[in-house]
């Protein structure tokens, strides 16, 4: 039986960056407020 | 009593003691529509969140996984990219002028009470009927947790919900919905580590649900075409849903919305997280249930030790009630403050319209329990809504809202026809389009057109109704 590999793991990494891209884009639209 | 009972019992008395709170907390309708338009990040983030996540996320999400696979798991995020949409492009046009209702939104923008009636009249129908299918859903829990008949337990879920709601408005919602996102973090937090435990951890349970199920690390268990539909459907009811649009003029401003937000988008990644692991472990224990359906309280009883089982339990009822008391609010504020005071009798008094505004709560939540109980809608017909009510939303709301804010010629005859043409549409697909395709696609395309269309053939809308939202026309800028 093969590792799961990209569908399983991908998924929350997918997470994991939207919610860092989200925080990203918050601070760099507040920056000079 | 049982310890599910007892359980269940602390769990509404907390319930009642934020709701009596609230009463307190509630001076005029503003405070009772949209909490004062005063809420901080943390207290509007959770109630996003918590009225995101519906009895859907814990039965029927856990349900298609369990059948279709974890590639269906990759639908999700189209959420986060919904309310990223929603704060940086709709919000900050959408919140320059504060209303209490959507439909007043609608009105302000598209200079008619006509428009406004209409989309009240959408909400209600399509609010009222999902209600009951989740009324439907708490009568089957309090059956399982107190043995009570599952009429009875309609009436009583019925009966907790109005009281918090109709007493405390907003205020009360947006509180308990804050309680209600703790337990439902907490029952799908406690439920993950003791299943893996079942399933020998975490290696154990990938490989074990590999030969339970070969296909479900693959992507041929959905067709690629239902997946991005669903994704799309996800979307624009994330994006434009009354429920979730009506907390961003309950939030403080757009510092607050941008932070409220991110809180709310980590809060569903992470109980949608763990409600799919759940799924998997289902298809590992309990291999060959009738409907993916059961999955769900087949984890809860039979996996999880009996306090655990019943705070699992009290996280599905968590899950409805957070999301059926939104309803009330958006369906109650249609029928007194969109129907009542500005259709039929626009002069009540102040003093009297926080009574319209209650008695209006009472017969939209009483309603969906008393058609039940009537024999009206039981079955198919409301299960059939249930599916269609995020398209529906969609469909409706989408264009006239989004567009609205940022498009100038939009105008009146188009939103109507926007609204109209998509709710016709949507239903249209579904009873004769491919099942392959979500019928939101159908729904917003058509909707789309029309809104784009009739504006184009119509007067442009006076400057009145553009003053709110966008800048005066004296710079360069265009729309």
């Amino acid at each position: 039986m093969s590792p799961p590999g990209f569908t399983f793991w991908g998924l929350f990494v997918a997470c994991a960056l939207l919610i860092a891209g989200y925080g990203a884009w918050m601070i760099w639209v507040e920056r000079d407020r | 009593m049982t310890t599910q009972a007892w359980v269940f019992l602390g769990y509404f008395l907390v319930v009642f003691g934020i709701g009596w709170y609230s009463l307190r907390a509630t001076r005029d309708e503003t405070d009772y529509w949209i909490a004062g338009g005063e809420l901080g990040w943390f207290t509007g983030g959770a109630t996003m969140a918590a009225t995101h996540t519906s009895a859907g996320t814990f039965v029927g999400t856990i349900g298609v996984m369990y059948t279709a696979g974890w590639s269906f798991g990759w639908v999700l995020l189209s959420i986060p990219l919904a309310y990223w949409f929603m704060v940086a492009v709709l919000a900050p046009r959408f919140t320059r002028q504060k209303e209490l209702t959507i439909p007043a939104f609608i009105e302000t923008r598209y200079y008619g009470k006509g428009v406004r009636g209409l989309a009240a009249g959408i909400i209600l129908i399509a609010t009222v009927v999902y209600i009951q299918a989740q009324i439907v859903a708490g009568g089957l829990i309090a059956n399982t947790v107190f043995g009570i008949p599952t009429t009875w337990g309609m009436v009583g879920f019925t009966a907790i919900l109005l009281v918090y709601t109709v007493v405390g408005g907003m205020v009360a919602v947006v509180y308990t919905d804050a309680f209600q996102l703790v337990v439902m973090g907490l029952g799908a937090l406690f439920a993950v580590p003791l299943a893996l435990r079942q399933v020998d951890g975490l290696g154990g349970l990938l490989t074990l649900v590999q030969s339970a199920h070969p296909l479900v690390f693959t992507w041929e268990t959905m067709p690629a075409t239902l997946l991005l539909t669903m994704g799309l459907s996800f979307f624009l009811g994330g994006v434009a849903t009354p429920e979730k649009l009506i907390r961003l003029y309950a939030m403080k401003d757009m510092r607050t919305i941008r932070r409220g937000v991110l809180f709310a988008i980590v809060m569903i990644l992470g109980i949608n997280l763990l409600v799919f692991v759940l799924a998997l472990c289902a298809i590992v224990l309990f291999p060959a249930l009738s409907t993916g359906d059961l999955a769900m309280p087949m984890v809860a009883t039979a996996v999880l030790p009996a306090t655990l089982g019943s705070i699992m339990l009290a996280a599905i009822t968590a899950a409805m009630m957070s999301t059926v008391d939104s309803l009330l609010i958006v369906a109650g504020s249609a029928l007194s403050v969109d129907i009542y005071q500005n259709l039929i009798h626009p002069e009540v008094s102040l003093r009297r319209r926080m009574w319209v505004d209650r008695i209006g709560i009472l017969i939209v939540g009483s309603t969906p329990v008393a058609l039940l109980l009537s024999g009206v809608g039981e079955g198919d017909l409301v299960q059939f809504i249930v599916l269609l009510f995020t398209a529906l939303m969609a469909a409706a709301f989408v264009l006239p809202v989004v567009g609205g804010v940022l498009w100038r010629r939009a105008t009146r005859e188009g939103a109507a026809a926007a609204m109209i043409g998509g709710v016709a549409a949507t239903f249209a697909w579904e009873v004769w389009g491919a099942p392959t395709v979500e019928p939101v696609l159908c729904g917003f395309l058509v909707s789309a057109a029309l809104f784009v269309g009739v504006s184009l053939v119509t007067p442009a809308p006076p400057a009145s109704a553009l003053e709110p939202y966008f800048e005066a026309r004296t710079t360069s800028e265009s729309a």
